[in-house]
């Protein structure tokens, strides 16, 4: 029974996890970006999700929708005031410019957590369900949407591994991520690259959040817990590699559900950042990644 | 404890050599960059290694350095063996070296930066010695820095950064000084002053290694010269002897230059491509210097040249790649404020030096993509025709694109070049590092693709046997300026010999 | 020798350094007690910066959590204090604890390179964070810890000794920035294999400068814990304490040491300015430190010394 439950909460959260870190992972990948404001990226597309739906009475599956668009905006807002003009800056050293992107993000991301907290306050939000009710699966009653949510984010990450693998666009997008370069002596424009990377991004973190709305509610505090988590899943199955990070998501989806089941809740976290310092100090690049 | 600046000098020739290189192989993966070298230099003597690019020496200088270890063979400087070594056990033991590139610490004066090589590997080391100061000053005027002592490398000119990499390497009193292309991107006036300073290190007593591309621009002060090409040694013995060396002419030039058979090309057409006094400048490095070249439709033009005159700066000028002045107009359009992507899909597509093919994916893959801005029916027509004119790429379809070898990357990245159905196709050193079947099988597809197109060639090489049979006219590189320019039989007659 | 104080007499930092210094020592005179309380924090953050300035200005690694470093100091020097050991006793074993801690940043951070090191130190913050919520029996866990002893209770006193210590911290780390062991670091930092090959082992000096940022960062953390009187997660281990300790060293001026206390006291008197916008105070302090590092990528010491900075 216990055993059957921590199946089922366990894949439903990694799911969560996983469609978190593959976009996040996918930045760094193709446009080498790590956007510190994912978390809040996130939490402002619950947030839209729970006042599109409160305020507005609507159905949650429009709340969705708009939270997601919402997630797309502040996705966009990231990339054309911080990340852009810091690349284009001519006065940070190149050598620099990862370091001044990933402080720009960090500021960003508070800022963005801040307005949150400030408009609608940091207590958790929660959008009901997309499909209410509860089922019987294996003996154990689990609520419908914990699978709802597990279908949505494998039909999305399935969506993508099409795109990326059999539409043209997504060949350009995998071409970017091994030489850009290349790419432009082919006639691709970058920024035309760059930006359906951000869209895609966009997405994922939109929908991410939107759903953890739905499952757990999102709080603004919650915003660096949730940049912390994607790193962590995402360093640990090899920055860029989109199956690593799906892999990792499992793993400590997982280790996280069993901690939180068999020992406590509190110390849930516990395990999987033991097994990133043991991953960091022994294997850098990850289970999956490229080195 | 005040050291002597210049080491005492033994009679040349005379005991251990201080440089032994026994044996040296490096491979990187499954690639061998350098195999069994062996050379040797001694106190008071100037010994150079030489190879066009691919050819091994930058791997054996690495080598030497300490930046990777060896795989075999043993490198003694002053008796001990270094070989695997940390870099900088090998700088103390007595190694210098002269990088290619300049790399001063931007924040901190000239002094300052010279100072820094004759400090000690101390952590707690507060307040530097008094005589430290006083030795750099000495170094720095001994090589001609005096007068910018308190400049920051930000202002001051390029020589002047070279004189400062100089100082650097001989701050430390080393016995062996390794000095990577010494003359780049200096003027010639520069050059004579260079070869003298490095002449007073030979004076010094200290062993020199001197690595470039070619023998003629250091043929004056080596005393001896170890050809590479491929990782292995193809001659050694004086700058004259090596010159003469049937191996190495054949490896620069191709072999006998034969204009024999030529078919005639069409009359004069208009200029397609305008470059007018266009120069570009690397940081301070004049890397291309008022070059003015046209291309007209349907011509094969070659620019000839050893590695470092010029062609890919000017490659890269003409295909928006680096920022340069001058003009470039393509049919009679300035390309100037096109991003490359631009450029490319406006029918000036390059065929870079390093390839840069997508190495993990497919040869399929890889031409797909470059097929993506053509119809469907086009791509399609257009793939056909690049499997018949490279039947190999055709076999090798379904094959990621690094693991195939030297000649077929290059046919994939040529053919995706073609895929994009350009007017004006820049081929930039396509026979770099392949063996002589396989350029024989590229001589052909070029040939055939202007038998049968009406495409426009600008083909940089410097192999001039490979570009001689296929140009219209060829224009002659060096030192970042265009020396000559004429037709193929003018060439045979008035430059090939003063060539290499 | 004389090169040296000409150096330090003629460098503009040195000045403008003396002439904060002298202004701030005369405001015990002029300003509140609470104003000097808020200063005195602000101090402490001084140190934290200067030290994350040494690391990362200088050997070029970005410390993501400098909170880490801090903790361990803070926590090492509470925990003992909780136990009776005295006060001097537990400063020293702040600075150890946070020495140690620098050791087992720098071992991953040597072999890692891009953004790896970066998600090691902040993954470094988080660990340390959940241990102490998880021992919270021993360490007051979210609620913190309260000190036996304490500095002082007068706000002047307290007040003085931060000034010291920063004095004190920043002329050390200056004297290291300006010495050859920081030019050493900076060539190390710039240009690994340019220094290798000058016969310097950037390793060790690398794990030196980590030592150094480590020490100077845990004594700071223990002597603000005895200063405020109690030790909490909030106030020395969260992400967002080495959040500002970073802001504040890249507002006053990246590679200066002394912009990176100009900047802790400005960050620190500008969010107390804006207290009145309540929540919003965060988001303008974010909002500036966002458009300096747009704009005004070389900080407040880049403003102030721009004249004599080369292209």
């Amino acid at each position: 029974m216990l055993t059957v439950q921590i199946l089922i909460d366990g894949f439903a959260i990694s799911a969560l996890y996983g469609l978190g870190a593959v976009g996040f992972t996918l930045m760094f990948g193709v446009c080498g970006v790590l956007n510190l404001a994912h978390g809040a990226t996130m939490v402002v597309a619950a947030v839209t999700a729970w006042v599109v739906a409160g305020q507005y009475a609507a159905n949650p599956w429009v709340a969705a929708v708009a939270g997601t668009a919402a997630g797309v905006l502040t996705a966009f807002a990231t990339y054309f005031l911080v990340v852009r003009p810091i690349e284009r800056s001519s006065s940070v050293p190149a050598a620099e410019r990862e370091i001044f992107v990933l402080t720009g993000t960090l500021l960003w991301g508070i800022m963005i957590q801040e307005a949150v907290a400030y408009f609608y306050t940091d207590n958790p939000k929660t959008v009901r369900p997309l499909i209410a009710g509860i089922m019987q699966i294996g003996g154990v009653r689990t609520p419908i949407n914990e699978l709802v949510i597990a279908v949505i984010c494998w039909a999305v990450i399935g969506l993508l591994w099409l795109l990326v693998n059999r539409s043209k666009a997504g060949k350009v997008l995998l071409a970017a991520s091994i030489n850009p370069r290349a790419l432009s002596i082919l006639g691709f424009e970058l920024s035309r690259v760059y930006l359906l990377v951000w869209t895609i991004y966009g997405v994922l973190a939109g929908i991410a959040g939107v759903l953890l709305a739905t499952f757990l509610g999102a709080s603004s505090a919650q915003s660096s817990q949730l940049t912390a988590s994607a790193f962590s899943i995402v360093v640990l199955g090899g920055l860029g590699s989109v199956y690593g990070s799906l892999l990792a998501a499992y793993v400590v989806g997982y280790l996280e559900t069993l901690t939180a089941y068999l020992i406590s809740p509190t110390y849930r976290t516990v395990p999987a950042l033991v097994l990133l310092v043991l991953v960091v100090y022994v294997r850098p690049h990850g289970l999956l990644g490229r080195r | 404890m005040a050291e002597p600046l210049h080491a005492p000098a033994p009679a040349a020739g005379a005991g251990v050599p201080l440089l032994d290189v026994q044996g040296l192989t490096k491979r990187f993966g499954g690639l061998v960059a350098a195999k069994d070298i062996t050379f040797q230099i001694r106190a008071g003597e100037i010994l150079g290694l030489i190879g066009p690019n691919g050819s091994g020496k930058s791997t054996v200088m690495q080598v030497i350095m300490g930046l990777h270890r060896p795989n075999a063979g043993a490198v003694r400087v002053v008796g001990v063996d270094v070989a695997g070594w940390p870099p900088h056990r090998i700088a103390r033991q007595g190694v210098g070296i002269v990088f290619q590139h300049s790399r001063p610490l931007h924040r901190q004066t000239v002094l300052e930066n010279i100072m820094l090589g004759l400090l000690p590997d101390k952590l707690l080391k507060l307040v530097a010695d008094r005589h430290v100061r006083e030795k750099a000053r000495q170094i720095a005027e001994r090589v001609g820095l005096g007068a910018v002592l308190n400049r920051k490398p930000g202002t001051l000119a390029f020589a002047d950064l070279r004189r400062m990499e100089l100082a650097k390497a001989i701050a430390r009193d080393p016995q062996v000084v390794l000095v990577d292309e010494p003359f780049a991107g200096l003027t010639s006036t520069e050059v004579h002053a260079f070869a003298q300073l490095i002449a007073d290190f030979r004076a010094d007593g200290r062993a020199v290694l001197l690595v470039d591309h070619n023998v003629k621009s250091i043929a004056s002060l080596a005393d001896r010269v170890f050809a590479m090409y491929l990782g292995e040694r193809i001659a050694e013995g004086t700058a004259e002897e090596v010159t003469r060396d049937p191996t190495v002419r054949r490896v620069y030039l191709g072999g006998g230059i034969d204009i024999a058979s030529r078919p005639t090309r069409p009359a004069r057409n208009a200029p397609l491509l305008q470059v007018t006094d266009v120069s570009v400048l690397y940081g301070k490095a004049q890397a291309l210097e008022r070059v003015s070249i046209h291309v007209d439709q349907g011509e094969c033009v070659a620019v000839v040249g050893l590695n470092g005159a010029g062609k890919t700066t000017l490659f890269n000028a003409i295909s928006g790649l680096v920022p340069y002045s001058g003009r470039i107009s393509w049919d009679n359009s300035d390309l100037r404020g096109r991003s490359p992507a631009a450029i490319a899909r406006g029918g000036v597509v390059q065929c870079p030096e390093t390839r840069e093919l997508f190495g993990e994916m497919s040869v399929r893959e890889n031409l797909d993509l470059a097929g993506q801005h053509l119809t469907e029916a086009q791509a399609a027509a257009q793939l056909e025709w690049l499997y018949d004119l490279f039947p190999r790429l055709r076999d090798r379809e379904r094959q990621a694109a690094r693991t195939m070898s030297g000649g077929e990357q290059q046919m994939l990245a040529i053919a995706r070049s073609l895929m994009m159905h350009p007017k004006l196709l820049i081929l930039d050193e396509p026979t770099l590092g392949l063996a002589p079947v396989i350029l024989e099988q590229i001589s052909n597809a070029l040939e055939q693709l202007r038998n049968t197109t009406s495409i426009t060639v600008l083909l940089g090489e410097q192999n001039v046997t490979f570009a001689l049979p296929h140009a219209d006219r060829i224009y002659v590189m060096e030192h970042a300026r265009i020396v000559w320019e004429g037709e193929p039989s003018a060439f045979a007659a008035e430059v090939a010999a003063t060539y290499l | 020798m004389t090169d040296t104080i000409r150096a330090l007499l003629t460098s503009r930092s040195v000045w403008i350094a003396l002439v904060v210094l002298v202004v701030l020592s005369t405001l015990p005179w002029v300003v509140s007690a609470y104003i000097l309380g808020v200063l005195t924090i602000a101090y402490y953050f001084g140190v934290f910066a200067m030290s994350w300035d040494l690391l990362f200005g200088f050997a070029n690694e970005v410390n993501f959590g400098p909170s880490f470093l801090i903790g361990s100091g803070a926590y090492a020097a509470g925990l003992l204090n909780a136990h009776g050991v005295p006060m001097w006793v537990c400063l020293i074993a702040g600075g150890a604890a946070a020495l140690l801690g620098g050791v087992v940043l720098a071992v991953p951070a040597l072999r890692l390179t891009g953004p790896y090191f970066g998600l090691t130190t902040l993954v470094a913050v988080l660990l340390l964070q959940q241990f102490i919520i998880i021992f919270a029996s021993s360490t007051g866990g979210e609620i913190g810890l309260t000190m036996n002893d304490i500095l002082s209770t007068e706000a002047i006193t307290n007040y003085w000794y931060a000034l010291g210590f920063m004095t004190v911290c920043g002329a050390v780390l200056f004297a290291l920035s300006r010495s050859p062991v920081g030019l050493i670091l900076q060539a190390s930092g710039q240009d690994r294999i340019g220094a290798s090959a000058l016969g310097f082992n950037v390793v060790k000096h690398k794990l030196a400068a980590f030592c150094i940022s480590a020490v100077f960062s845990g004594l700071a953390g223990a002597m603000m814990v005895f200063y405020l009187g109690t030790a909490s997660v909030g106030t020395v281990v969260d992400v967002s304490v080495g959040v500002q300790v970073i802001i504040a060293a890249v507002l006053g001026g990246r590679r200066t040491i002394v912009g990176a206390a100009i900047g802790s006291i400005f960050l620190i008197l500008a969010g107390e300015a804006l207290r009145p916008l309540g929540q919003l105070s965060t988001f303008v302090v974010s909002g500036v430190a966002l458009l300096v590092i747009l704009f005004f990528v070389d900080g407040l010491m880049g403003l102030l010394l721009r004249r004599r900075e080369e292209p």
